[in-house]
């Protein structure tokens, strides 16, 4: 079992209005890693490279330590995969999805699913067509954890669901992952839950990876540091410094502490006002402002 | 791994609550240890029951019992588990106390910014622990 779950190397893939990368991005095994970005930073296009659908056009992608092209039917053997876009209407009844797609994966796991359905508020005859966006949401999350895949890719999960639903479906993520070696990987806007529930994070904007690395690790590595300059020293642009709003010597900025200590702006005679930590949340709107 | 019988008193978790979320758990423990309902030679839950129960990831309860094992309030035995250590139940009061002493600290300079004398901050100090007393006495009648 390789330490890496998905392992992504100088990808590259141009579109006419958009380049993604060179993007390096790293899962580690048994962990819950929150892929985080602005709107069409290019979240959804790293996942569809990954399951192959549209072509790189440059870098590695190693999935469960497998290639995901030369080995693509062995790695997708062993990933999930949930969408909001997955619609099962077409199956009618709640049950009869469920024995449509058990029929592809030996690894079902009756009593997992059933518990799960039972957690989500799901009976197996349930119309599809008549639950809620969220409850859709629900049953793709049973039909995905139920074989009990290596991996679990999950794009925009919780998008639409409520604080509840949200937290229900964290709840089983982190039981999911409780067993050893099995990984999930969730692109989501939800920071706050994300914050809480996953061990690593990472965030694209603008097709480049800003941070990526372990929750807390990122979340300390920031401060936002208020403070008033000396006369007309200038602080826009120092590496680690993104300056967050300034009225005339009065400036508030997101310092990187491992770029620059928060030390240094009071060597430049700045009188600090306030250091305070950060959430992810403003850490996201921080770097991904413009 | 032995999982302790009885679950940890950890109040919930909280993004509201003061403190980043494994310093609120770090906390929790201490409190557990502190007040002995968790003896040395006792078992911790695993990082993955714990964060289950709390509803926070593994890295956050890992975080917080590395603090624990530097602050030398448990240990971790490879294959084993991790345990309270014998100077665990001393360890974390003396840490409790410090924080008190802190705390106190800053209630006293609050006091003298409010222009409190020193008398005065005292009694304050005795209201507020017999208030706390009133309190409990209230509730064992309820």
């Amino acid at each position: 079992m390789s330490a890496n779950a998905i392992e992504i190397r100088g990808l590259e893939k141009s579109f006419s209005k958009f380049k993604l990368g060179p993007l390096d991005l790293t899962v580690p095994t048994g962990a819950i890693y929150g892929f985080v970005g602005p709107n069409g930073a290019g979240k959804t296009t790293t996942i569809d490279l990954i399951f192959g659908m549209g072509g790189k056009d440059a870098g590695s992608i190693t999935v469960l330590g497998l290639n995901h092209m030369d080995d693509e039917v062995r790695m997708k053997q062993q990933v999930g995969y949930v969408s909001p876009e997955l619609t099962f209407q077409s199956w009618g009844r709640v049950g009869k999805a469920i024995q449509f797609v058990r029929g592809f994966y030996p690894s079902w796991d009756e009593k997992y699913c059933e518990r799960l359905l039972d957690a989500f508020h799901l009976r197996l005859d349930d119309r599809i067509a008549t639950l809620s966006f969220g409850a859709r949401i629900k049953l793709n999350l049973v039909l995905a954890l139920s074989w009990r895949p290596k991996l679990l890719i999950l794009d925009e999960p919780t998008v639409g669901l409520d604080a509840i639903s949200k937290q229900q479906v964290f709840t089983e993520l982190l039981a999911a992952v409780g067993e050893e070696e099995r990984t999930v990987f969730i692109s989501s806007h939800s920071l706050t839950d994300l914050e809480r529930f996953a061990d690593y994070v990472g965030m694209v904007k603008a097709g480049k990876m800003m941070f990526e690395g372990p929750m807390t690790g990122v979340i300390e590595r920031y401060r936002i540091v208020d403070f008033i300059a000396k006369g007309s020293a200038d602080f826009s642009n120092q590496p680690g410094l993104v300056v967050q709003s300034r009225q005339d010597n009065r400036w508030r900025v997101l310092v990187d502490v491992v770029r620059t200590p928060v030390e240094w702006i009071q060597s430049r005679g700045a009188t600090p006002i306030s250091d305070s930590p950060v959430t992810l949340e403003e850490l996201f709107v921080a770097l991904g402002k413009d | 791994m032995t999982e302790p019988k009885r679950k940890l008193l950890i109040p919930p978790i909280s993004a509201a609550a003061p403190g980043a979320l494994y310093q609120q758990i770090l906390d929790g423990i201490k409190r557990e240890i502190s007040e002995g309902r968790l003896a040395p030679g006792s078992p911790l839950p695993s990082f993955r029951g714990l964060a289950e129960d709390l509803l926070v990831s593994v890295i956050t309860v890992k975080r917080a019992y590395e603090e624990l094992e530097r602050e030398g309030i448990i240990y971790r035995r490879q294959g084993l588990g991790t345990f309270v250590s014998d100077m665990g139940h001393g360890r974390s009061r003396e840490v409790k106390k410090t924080r008190a002493r802190e705390l106190l600290q800053e209630a006293a300079r609050e006091g003298r910014e409010a222009g409190l004398s020193d008398r005065e901050i005292v009694q304050l100090l005795r209201d507020v622990i017999e208030e706390k007393e009133e309190l409990v006495h209230v509730r064992k009648r309820n």
